[in-house]
């Protein structure tokens, strides 16, 4: 129990408690999730002033809709994902012609001034293969970014897209078939 | 026992898996954009408008009427000091 005679917020109780109107349990649940929202929205749109505006969505509707979310015995995160899935969308409706901003701000590679031809090479290998990544369904992008980046099983990567966890397997390798054909493209070759 | 073409296909996809194993990394969001929103959100009540073009546009039609409503009120009214 908290000082304050309120229960304690765990992973457990915490989406009940924001349904009930609970801030502190929203800000509990903000807390544990935007950090992968925002990454998964950076990735498939690779603008971060962007990435921040529809993060900020995300949880704006998300918080305005909590009184009417039900449970049905799949992570919070799943939702919110799904949420982030429709803005983007929205995102590539409205700004086709939009420019992409370099990744190297953000990105965890090898500093300039170290090794500047190793840097380069692999900011534009990466920059190549994020390329790749946007160029194939959204589908197969949402797969793709939270396998690698979330480092999720295909279980749970079902239970986010609403999906069989054969259908994940299937749609993981029809994926990899069309990134390979669209690196190939761009002429990219992964050796 | 695979065919050539397996082989080269299953090394292919290997090669282009380790990449995106090797090269997809998270990246740090902005603390300052991350504890701001948070802020916000705390401050912001629980039902939220979210803007609609169709009431942007039935304000518009609204505010047209309105106004022209007044405009034939306050000229209709000239004219009768006028008399």
């Amino acid at each position: 129990m908290l000082d304050n005679g309120r229960n304690e917020i765990t992973d457990e109780n915490a989406v009940g408690l924001a349904c009930g109107g609970d801030p502190e349990a929203f800000s509990f649940l903000y807390e544990k999730n935007v950090t992968r929202i925002y990454n998964y929205i950076y990735y498939r749109i690779g603008s971060s002033s962007d990435a921040e505006d529809i993060t900020s969505r995300v949880f704006y509707r998300a918080f305005g809709h909590m009184s009417s979310y039900v449970e049905k015995g799949v992570p919070f995160s799943a939702w919110l994902y799904r949420i982030a899935h429709n803005l983007i969308a929205n995102w590539h409706r409205d700004n086709q012609r939009r420019k992409e901003v370099p990744l190297e701000d953000h990105l965890d590679l090898p500093h300039k001034s170290d090794q500047p031809e190793k840097w380069l090479e692999k900011n534009q290998e990466l920059e190549l293969l994020l390329r790749g990544i946007r160029r194939i369904s959204a589908d197969r992008q949402q797969l793709i970014l939270l396998k690698y980046l979330e480092n999720l099983s295909n279980a749970e990567i079902a239970t986010i897209m609403g999906r069989s966890e054969g259908a994940i397997k299937s749609l993981y390798h029809r994926a990899l078939i069309a990134l390979r054909e669209e690196m190939e493209q761009i002429g990219y070759q992964p050796e | 026992m695979q065919s050539r073409f397996e082989q080269m296909n299953n090394k292919s996809f290997f090669n282009l898996e380790e990449k995106l194993y090797n090269m997809l990394k998270p990246v740090r969001p902005d603390p300052v954009f991350i504890d701001s929103l948070k802020t916000k959100l705390s401050h912001t009540p629980s039902v939220i408008l979210e803007s609609s073009k169709k009431n942007i546009g039935l304000l518009v039609v609204g505010a047209g009427l309105f106004a022209g409503a007044l405009t034939l009120w306050i000229l209709t009214y000239i004219k009768k000091i006028r008399e």
